[in-house]
């Protein structure tokens, strides 16, 4: 059977969604603990275009953990894990 | 004030502007919830994938905007390119830092796919096939490992590839600060593929140099530090690490134009150990 998929109210804007765009990596704040990205990767940079080294990168992997807004359920681009989709059909 | 000595009040105006401007600053590492900016990547990328799953099958339908289209491309090459991108499925566009990790901790990993899949990270506006005008041209370096051995190695090369990537620090030209800014990077996008036996991680490049010696010279050496890099710095290889072996290759550059040879003529170019 196929139902039309039910209207589900829009979410709030994510704090993804509101943030701005850093433009000057200089003047952002980095809690204690936190390094700075790599500055001589950045030397001259224009406005927003930066080039992150990958131990910066490597620590918003247990923050950023929301599911983006836009990502389609998987199951329908047929993008599931191998031990699941064995069992299915 | 004749201007060339600041009043005594105006320094200490700056000072607490500074301030109140840091405060107003809040990362995702300051505040998880309501961070109000985001890291921006050098260039924005998207996400494909394709298995047999994606292929000849009636997808269910999803909203446009959660399920953008594949962008038809003009150019009489990308005509060409519709059949092999009808099977392939865009995932999802990102431009920060912030969207990547929400990406990455929602997806399924490269261990976890089924046989004969493959995840294109490409840079956005380019497709991940030969005809795009952005790599009819160029190239890819890549690597076969097996699969037995490096079934738990290998989400954490695809990550470190990826963050390579959208880091933008494959090409090691682009990081030398000699190097004129604004200069164009490389690599259009990389691909882990999962097989029966075996996964391949690959870096394409926008270019690639002539296969006759001499020429080129200079975009050759360009070439050969990002696949250098890719072997030690990315994958953590020694520099003089043998991988050649039953179903693993060295670190191996072909170009497109050589790839469609199939083999024989094929002139590649390796990181030697």
């Amino acid at each position: 059977s196929t139902a039309a998929p039910g209207s589900i109210p829009a979410p709030l804007p994510s704090a993804l969604a509101t943030a701005r765009i850093i433009e000057d990596l200089g003047s952002v704040p980095y809690p204690e603990g936190i390094n700075s990205p790599k500055v001589e990767l950045n030397v001259n940079a224009p406005a927003g275009k930066f080039k992150y080294d990958r131990d910066f990168l490597l620590q918003f992997m247990q923050i950023c953990k929301e599911k983006p807004d836009n990502l389609p359920p998987l199951d329908a681009i047929g993008l599931e894990p191998s031990e699941q989709t064995s069992y299915n059909i | 004030a004749n201007g060339d000595s600041p009043e005594p009040g105006e320094i200490q105006e700056i000072e607490v502007d500074m301030q109140a401007q840091a405060e107003s600053i809040k990362t995702v590492f300051s505040d998880p919830k309501n961070f109000n900016v985001k890291h921006p990547l050098y260039s924005p990328w998207t996400l494909w994938f394709d298995s047999p799953a994606t292929k000849g099958r009636n997808l269910p339908q999803t909203p446009s905007s959660a399920f953008p289209q594949t962008p038809l491309p003009q150019t009489p090459g990308g005509a060409a390119a519709l059949g092999w991108m009808e099977d392939i499925k865009r995932v999802i566009s990102f431009d920060s830092v912030e969207e990547f990790w929400g990406l990455y901790n929602n997806i399924v990993p490269p261990s976890q796919l089924p046989q004969k899949a493959n995840y294109y990270l490409f840079k956005d506006g380019i497709i991940p096939a030969w005809e795009d005008d952005a790599n009819k041209n160029g190239g890819k370096w890549s690597i076969q490992l097996p699969k037995d051995k490096n079934r738990n190695n290998i989400d954490k090369m695809w990550l470190y590839t990826m963050l390579a990537a959208i880091g933008e620090t494959f090409d090691p030209y682009l990081t030398n600060p000699e190097t004129p800014p604004g200069t164009a990077s490389l690599v259009t996008g990389v691909i882990v593929s999962t097989r029966p036996q075996f996964y391949r991680l690959s870096i394409w490049t926008r270019q690639a140099p002539s296969a006759t010696p001499g020429e080129d010279e200079s975009l050759r050496e360009r070439i050969e530090a990002v696949g250098r890099h890719f072997k030690t710095s990315v994958l953590g290889y020694s520099d003089s690490q043998k991988l050649a072996g039953p179903l693993a290759t060295e670190v191996e550059f072909l170009s497109h134009k050589d790839s469609e040879k199939k083999g024989k003529s094929a002139r590649k170019i390796t990181v030697l150990p």
